[in-house]
């Protein structure tokens, strides 16, 4: 046990440290800082080609494709300062999703033909894995492909297709044995060109009022049989691969403690009768627990990502994502009751600064981080049944 | 202490009932409003109309002689519907201009809706204290800025300041707000004949409406998500199936009980005691707290449609977590509760 980063790796933070607040432009990141939804896919390109230029984009992916060599402490490392310095991380569905699966599973031709452009975000992947009647029991998904000549015929319909809007590309769960003995057995996954006829996409407006998911709609859509990753009816081993490959950014530990070091900003900000809020015993005190409890998460993806075995999906990780969504709900939670009747008006103006505006469509639209990406309650499940061996 | 209903409550819950159902909020798609809900003045005459307005104040100003009970009756049928007005922020108004005894022509007007009328109380940048406001008043002039402002089209609003060490309450007639502030830069006010107490009264009616109204809004995404967990089916078979759903559900439900009965216990004390701010704060910080678990859970146990616009749960997410931060927020009343701990050796709810 050793409390200290070794040398080597205090270089590496401060190395990361530099590049993210020197030399990633500060409008980019302030504006991901305000959480603007104007313009925000702009933002996420700008970002990711910047840092796919400097190696920085995709490090978990075999080196040949553009990963790095690195500890999986090191892309820790990355992870967090990329967070504390408010720079838009590379697209999940890009660099934590489809890209590895790909790399792990695709074609030497789908790699050549995909990575690079999936690194550099020249592509934009969004994931159809979830419909409306299939959300934790993914595997029931009724999206059809029929093999004719040397083409799929996909019908069908995926939901809460996260940033559709702007995706080049759709990665999805479709079924191909329908008369398969069990029904995680019929399953493909096929690359699909968002432009390919017979594609609606549709969209949902969140509580919050914004439009960040979509329905996407498959009619007779003629997908080229090369587009299929792997082998037909394996679908569901690279969905498991996909979804429990990765364990850095699982709990966005980085931007947590950005907000909370932000909350205790605005807390000061905010006059009282005596003083600040900051003052008040009982708002300190909420943020002295706050401070705690991510202090412990944050050793714990520390503790986690030291024993990672690489690319073996471990059931630890659901620790990290259940704590990591919690503590991530709890700050914007507290950053509204910082707000206090600011936060009732949602619109920013002279008087009214726009965190505290943002504050509760912000507070708001997070309560769908402890439901997608597996809810708590099946992270909950992992843990009892794959941890504990506790399966009724 | 008697918790049942009479004849005529139960006929002013099932006319405001019936009344709600017809102002509800669309939910088709695409046409579900946001956020904070822009004034609606059909529904604000409908309110009106019915004698919402002037429920707890007297006849002979066009009031319905009735108490807080009512009105959180009757603004637990509005919370259900989602019909989301300045209810709660009208009744703080209008009982500070019955307090005041000369503006019966006004309060008449607020109370036929007529006028609207609302406190601005909040101000930028300062944690709730209606008794320490920043804005100044000097020989019938104010001097400062109000945010938010609930509704931009008021006819008028009240506003605290400070003469000296002194809060008073002062109307500004025909108030210009713009991005839901109201700046006052030697702006006409009259000052109204209302005491510290006149104040806190009027502030605990608007607590025990809006409470009222949580309890609906409560009430009703608890059914909604019951309803859920019975017809949602994954893995084959109804959400039901899996206790960690229905337990957590029937938190929720205990959750909700324990507030109904704070919520009228709160409406039957201030009825008697207006300015027993004790009694309002623990209603506040227990319909605080139950809002936030409710709302929360009746999301989670929903999945990815409670998050969803067109869907109605997540609105009474929105709507609860607005209430709780609407006259002083749970940490102010704890805070305020906290600070006479020492005051009682027990909460005695006969006393
Ligand atoms: C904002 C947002 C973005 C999303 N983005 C994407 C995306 O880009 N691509 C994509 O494919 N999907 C996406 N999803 C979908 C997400 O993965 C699903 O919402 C999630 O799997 C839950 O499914 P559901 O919404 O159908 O809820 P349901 O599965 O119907 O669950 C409802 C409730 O029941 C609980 N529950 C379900 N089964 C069990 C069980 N066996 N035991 C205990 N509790 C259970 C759930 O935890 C939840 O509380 C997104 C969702 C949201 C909200």
């Amino acid at each position: 046990m050793k409390r200290q980063l070794s040398d080597e790796d205090a270089a590496f933070r401060q190395r990361m440290r530099e590049f993210f607040t020197t030399q990633v432009p500060e409008d980019i990141r302030t504006r991901w800082a305000a959480g603007a939804e104007e313009g925000m896919d702009d933002l996420i390109r700008r970002s990711q080609q910047l840092l796919n230029a400097n190696g920085l984009a995709v490090p978990g992916w075999p080196k040949e494709w553009g990963g790095q060599d690195w500890s999986t402490l090191q892309r820790q490392i990355w992870h967090e300062e990329m967070q504390a310095a408010s720079v838009p991380p590379p697209l999940a569905f890009n660099a934590n999703m489809v890209g590895p699966v790909i790399a792990a599973f695709g074609s030497e031709e789908q790699k050549q033909r995909f990575l690079p452009a999936t690194a550099n975000l020249d592509i934009w992947w969004c994931q159809g894995f979830s419909e409306p009647d299939a959300g934790s029991d993914l595997a029931s998904l009724r999206t059809t492909a029929v093999r004719e000549g040397d083409e799929y015929v996909v019908n069908g319909q995926k939901t809460w297709t996260t940033l559709g809007q702007y995706a080049d590309w759709i990665f999805a769960l479709v079924r191909t044995d329908p008369k398969a003995p069990k029904k995680q057995m019929g399953i493909s996954f096929l690359l699909i060109d968002m432009l390919t006829p017979g594609i609606t996409v549709r969209p949902i407006q969140l509580i919050d009022g914004g439009h960040e998911v979509n329905e996407v709609f498959f009619e007779n859509v003629r997908v080229p049989a090369d587009q299929l990753v792997g082998e037909e009816n394996k679908g569901w081993d690279y969905a498991k691969f996909l979804l429990g490959n990765e364990r850095v950014g699982v709990a966005p530990v980085g931007s947590i403690k950005r907000k909370l070091a932000d909350a205790k900003t605005y807390a000061a900000s905010i006059a009282t009768p005596t003083g600040t809020l900051l003052d008040d015993p009982l708002l300190a005190a909420r943020i002295a627990e706050l401070e705690t409890e991510v202090m412990a998460l944050d050793l714990t993806v520390l503790r986690v990502a030291a024993n990672s075995k690489d690319g073996k999906p471990d059931p630890a990780s659901s620790i990290l994502k259940l704590r990591g969504s919690q503590l991530q709900q709890d700050v914007l939670e507290l950053i509204v009751d910082i707000a206090g009747p600011m936060g009732l008006q949602w619109a920013a103006g002279d008087e009214l600064p726009g965190w505290a505006t943002h504050s509760t469509p912000t507070y708001l639209n997070f309560r769908k981080a402890s439901i997608y990406g597996g809810s708590n309650e099946v992270q909950r499940q992992i843990i009892s049944g794959g941890i504990l061996g506790l399966k009724g | 202490m008697d918790f049942t209903i009479d004849d005529e409550q139960r006929a002013l819950r099932d006319a405001v009932r019936d009344m709600a159902s017809r102002f509800a909020p669309p939910e088709e798609r695409d046409k579900v409003p946001t956020g904070p809900r822009a004034h609606d003045a059909k529904a604000w005459t409908a309110l009106a109309e019915m004698g919402l307005l002037g429920l707890p104040f007297a006849e002979d100003a066009g009031g319905m002689d009735a108490t807080a009970v009512e009105v959180v009756l009757a603004a637990a049928e509005l919370g259900k519907a989602r019909v989301q007005t300045a209810y709660g922020e009208a009744l703080v108004a209008a009982s500070l201009l019955a307090a005041a005894g000369d503006q019966k022509a006004l309060l008449e007007k607020v109370i036929d809706g007529s006028a609207l009328v609302l406190p601005a109380f909040a101000e930028p940048m300062r944690a709730w204290a209606p008794h320490d406001p920043s804005v100044t008043a000097s020989g019938g002039s104010l001097s400062g800025v109000k945010a938010p402002v609930p509704i931009a089209e008021v006819d008028a609003v009240l506003v605290t300041a400070c003469e000296g060490d002194q809060t008073g309450v002062y109307l500004v007639d025909s108030p210009q707000v713009s991005d839901g502030a109201l700046k006052l830069d030697g702006t006409a006010a009259t000052k109204l004949n209302v005491s510290a107490d006149d104040l806190d009264a009027a502030l605990n009616l608007g607590i025990v409406a809006l409470a009222g109204e949580a309890l609906g809004a409560m009430d009703a995404a608890l059914a909604m998500t019951v309803d859920y967990l019975k017809t949602r089916k994954q893995f084959g078979v109804p959400l039901m199936t899996f206790q960690t759903l229905t337990q957590r559900a029937a938190d929720m439900y205990v959750s909700v009980e324990l507030a109904r009965s704070t919520v009228l216990y709160g409406a039957m004390t201030l009825a008697e005691r207006p300015s027993d701010n004790a009694t309002a704060s623990r209603v506040k910080v227990l319909t605080g707290r139950t809002g936030r678990h409710v709302g929360q859970e009746a999301i989670q146990l929903h999945g990815g449609i409670g998050m969803t616009a067109e869907y109605a749960v997540g609105h009474y997410t929105t709507r609860l977590t607005a209430i709780e931060h609407t006259f002083g927020d749970t940490r102010y009343h704890l805070g305020q509760l906290a600070r006479d701990v020492s005051d009682h050796a027990e909460v005695d709810v006969f006393a």
